[in-house]
């Protein structure tokens, strides 16, 4: 939606203080310190951020100004026309397009110099490009002198225009100065505006608002205006030519019959006739005000034949009224308004009832529409007599009947105020009302017993029971199965078992504290456990546990020379008994550690030296690894420093000294 | 007279209020206000009484009934239902109901002569209400809402549904209920016209949010009024009906 209001623009400044706003900005927000020692790269680093700096800051500024303001074709006519009028577009688009033309050169002027610090070669070349760029940039500024004033006005102009909405139902009062138009406006709304005996008290538009019908209207009452041709007319009537152009609004052209306001009647309706062309397709009325000094019947002939030109088309109507005395005042509105309204819904109806009609429109026309039922029969409210002679409740009526409300104020308001819950009761003795029953009596639910008769009724219940068993109603005819049904029976049962071992078998396997999930082509099963379930379904195990057997590796050759060992530990090799016992204990313990070595050495374990099974593994580990050393991936192996802190984030409180690591 | 109320900042009077011709129920809250709102219309013409249903405050959703009868969900305790029974008079009877709908004010709309009901209500509880509530009952939908009691606002004289209810289900809605219907909102825009007003033949309470158009449309079509009648909808009313929502 376009908008209405302009309230919200920041201050445009001068261009002083523009130029201090940013100039300023960069001093504050770059570093300051540059030393002629420092290398010249980092010079121009410097001294090119200053510049880029300082352009960015103007450009972020000026397009600021230029975002806040309107564009003119953006907004709606009414409101473009009322600024042409006021602030003259041109001017305004001039004051607007300066201030982009400047943002661009600024922008150039930056780009050359960026240009020229990158061949500068000592510090104060540098900071001469630097200063010559932000001097041309300051005087760009300076240039804006003009507009930069020019548009401050106009933000503080529109800032204080009235919010007037442009699709809303409105009444737009018109006519020569001094007719009472301001006087009317007062009268029907609460708009607080100027009224005096002289003409042109009113020199803009000012806008009221009133409620008819539960809607909102807005009435906007426009500066007088002087019959002479469109060029020839100043800001304040060309205020008014551009609401009663541009508004689709119910007019009301207000005239002075008793000529106190110091125009001839002959002028008013020439004025009507001349601006007559803005009145297509409006509805307008003819307003005759201050009747209670002179009515349009007392006229002479001649001023009526002429007032009659405006109303004899049959488009006008002639309104009466009078501010001074209040009369027909209300009833001028209300026409005004019924008419406005008319208009306005029958055009919506028209665009909803049309082809493209949107789901939006035919919504509204459900709302206004009221289904009766085909009867036509008027239904009948049931209303009790009590309420037909019952006084209507008043709250400042000091003798009104006292509420629930009023008792709760009197005894300490919300929150302390316990209301009595069972006061109203309607009991067949009132003494009743505040009797106490336990909800639970000997071990009862007291509520299970409010029926008198219910003890009897339950007896009642259970003896027609009792006879329904006797009866034999509840029998069922046993069912017999045959011998198919309980082979069948016993089969669903004996799958059901299976089924639930296997269930309970898979989910104490899952219960894993912690140890890894080994797959089930890893287990290690047994050949008992496989022999066992072979067995069990029926095939006979010997040829597979057979085979498995041979397939084992033996141990036999290893037991030997284990056993030779071991053997001369116990009964002692008749050879050996004339060695000395040195020897002996030698001999044994070099055996021993011989023994000891085959048998702890792990990378020959389980592998067999024979079958060359390690070092095809040693083969493959080292494919494995080729393609990481490759890539030359970072390993645990590799070499690696963690971050270190910088010293200032570890050492104390600067002193007083220099602030190198800047 | 329509009267705009809130309870507890809530415009949902709805809700918290169940409105018929012979009493009135109303939720215990922290302040009397909302009580003395219906008081100040009701007062010595029909009981109103203070009530909680499951110990919530949701009566109005909870509970479903007109003059003749008051329906109660299952979750009603025993306490709750001997303070219904002590309240109101014995011509109106309550019936505790076991239904899976337990939201009986969402699923029930009912006046004095019909009820519509939720689709999915139970054969039994169909028969509950027709005996208690003494009506017709109809299962319908509003517009494509189950919730009929939601969308729905009914009296003796008049109905409101639910804001975009074409014209065919109006028709077909209003010549099943005998009386006129509108569609139209509460509450500024809301379309739970049943769970933001209660009604009935002499007064209604809307939420207070409620708009000075939404307002004379309910006591148009629901006559509450010197001069207040369905046909201001089309007439008078109408202009202000295109000019606010269109």
């Amino acid at each position: 939606m376009a908008r209405m209001t302009w309230k919200n623009i920041a201050p445009v400044p001068t261009s002083q203080e523009f130029l201090d706003i940013v100039l300023s900005r960069t001093q504050r927000r770059l570093p300051t310190q540059i030393r002629a020692g420092f290398k010249i790269s980092r010079i121009r680093a410097f001294y090119t951020r200053k510049v880029k700096y300082t352009a960015e800051t103007f450009n972020e500024k000026l397009s600021a100004i230029l975002d806040t303001f309107p564009r003119l074709q953006d907004i709606h006519p009414f409101h473009s026309a009322l600024m042409n009028t006021l602030y003259d577009a041109d001017h305004f688009r001039i004051a607007l397009g300066q201030l982009s033309t400047a943002k661009h050169l600024i922008e150039q002027v930056a780009r050359d110099y960026v240009r020229l610090i990158k061949y500068a070669q000592s510090l104060f070349q540098c900071k001469q490009l630097k200063r010559a760029g932000l001097g041309r940039m300051a005087t760009i500024t300076k240039r804006l002198k003009g507009s930069l004033e020019y548009l401050e006005q106009v933000r503080q102009h529109l800032g204080r225009l009235p919010s007037i909405d442009p699709n809303t139902r409105t009444l737009l009062i018109c006519g020569y100065p001094n007719v009472g138009k301001s006087s009317f406006l007062k009268s029907v709304t609460r708009a607080d505006v100027d009224v005096q005996p002289y003409a042109f008290t009113t020199k803009s538009l000012y806008v009221g608002h009133f409620d008819y019908k539960y809607l909102r209207f807005q009435a906007i009452d426009t500066p007088g205006i002087l019959d002479h041709p469109l060029e020839e007319m100043n800001t304040i009537e060309m205020q008014s030519i551009t609401a009663i152009a541009h508004l689709r609004s119910a007019v009301l052209y207000f005239v002075d019959l008793s000529e106190q306001c110091g125009y001839t009647v002959e002028a008013q309706v020439k004025l009507f006739h001349s601006i007559k062309p803005l009145f297509a397709n409006k509805i307008v009325f003819l307003v005759v005000n201050k009747i209670d000094a002179m009515r349009p019947e007392d006229l002479d002939l001649e001023k009526q034949a002429l007032l009659e030109t405006i109303t004899k088309s049959g488009e006008v109507q002639m309104l009466r009224l009078s501010c001074h005395t209040e009369e027909g005042v209300m009833d001028v509105r209300n026409i005004a308004c019924d008419r406005l309204l008319a208009v306005r819904v029958e055009q919506k109806l028209k665009n909803a009832i049309g082809s493209a009609a949107s789901q939006e429109a035919v919504n509204i026309l459900n709302r206004i529409h009221v289904s009766r039922p085909l009867s036509g029969v008027e239904p009948e409210p049931f209303i009790p007599d009590a309420v037909l002679n019952r006084m209507k409740y008043d709250p400042n009526d000091p003798n009104r009947p006292k509420l629930e409300r009023d008792i709760e104020v009197e005894n300490g308001g919300a929150g302390v105020y316990n209301v009595n819950l069972k006061k109203n009761y309607i009991l067949e003795n009132d003494e009743w009302k505040q009797d106490k029953i336990p909800e639970i009596f000997n071990g009862r639910n007291v509520y299970d017993f409010i029926d008198p008769d219910i003890e009897a009724k339950l007896a009642a219940l259970e003896e027609e029971e009792e006879q329904l068993q006797a009866s034999g109603y509840y029998d069922e005819a046993e069912d017999i199965e045959d011998e198919e049904d309980v082979e069948i029976r016993e089969k669903a049962e004996y799958i059901r078992e299976q089924q639930q071992l296997i269930r309970n078998a898979a989910r104490s396997k899952k219960a894993l504290k912690n140890r890894a999930i080994i797959p089930r082509s890893q287990t290690t099963k047994k050949l008992s456990d496989m022999e066992a379930h072979l067995e069990k379904l029926g095939l006979d195990p010997s040829a597979i546990s057979e085979r498995a057997r041979s397939k084992s590796r033996g141990r036999a050759s290893r037991r030997d020379a284990d056993e030779d060992a071991d053997m001369m530990d116990v009964d002692g090799n008749p050879a050996n008994r004339a060695m000395s016992v040195a020897r002996q204990n030698k001999q044994k313990a070099i055996e021993k550690a011989k023994a000891r070595a085959r048998s702890m050495n792990r990378r020959e374990d389980g592998t067999g030296e024979s079958s060359g099974a390690r070092s095809q593994a040693e083969k493959m580990a080292k494919l494995n690894q080729k393609k990481m050393n490759r890539m030359a991936r970072q390993g645990e192996a590799d070499r690696h420093q963690t971050a270190s802190i910088a010293k200032h984030l570890f050492s104390g409180k600067r002193g007083l000294g220099s602030t190198r690591s800047r | 007279m329509a009267v705009r109320a809130q309870f507890e900042n809530s415009n949902e009077v709805g809700v918290f209020a169940n409105l018929t011709n012979s009493y009135a129920l109303v939720a215990t809250g922290g302040s009397m206000k909302f009580y003395s709102v219906f008081e100040a219309e009701l007062q010595d013409i029909i009981p109103i009484c203070h009530v909680t249903i499951a110990g919530t405050r949701i009566v109005g959703r909870l509970t479903a009934g007109n003059r003749r009868g008051l329906l109660l969900p299952t979750s009603t305790t025993d306490q709750e239902l001997q303070h219904i029974r002590n309240s109101i008079p014995d011509t109106v009877k309550i019936q505790r109901i076991e239904e899976r709908l337990s939201a009986l004010g969402n699923v029930i709309c009912c006046n004095d002569r019909v009820a519509l009901v939720h689709p999915d209500i139970e054969r039994e509880t169909e028969e509950t209400i027709a005996d208690v509530l003494g009506v017709e009952v109809f299962r319908q939908t509003i517009s494509g809402n189950v919730l009929v009691g939601s969308y729905c606002a009914l009296s003796n004289q008049g109905g409101i549904v639910h804001p975009k209810t074409s014209m065919q289900d109006q028709a077909e809605l209003s010549s099943l209920l005998q009386v006129p219907l509108v569609a139209g909102s509460v509450n500024r825009g809301s379309s739970l016209v049943g769970a933001g007003m209660v009604v009935n033949d002499r007064m209604a309470v809307t939420g207070l949010d409620t708009t000075a158009t939404e307002l004379s449309v309910v006591e148009s079509v629901f006559r509450l009024g010197e001069g207040n009648a369905p046909g201001n909808v089309e007439g008078s009313l109408g202009a202000a009906i295109v000019e606010t929502f269109y």
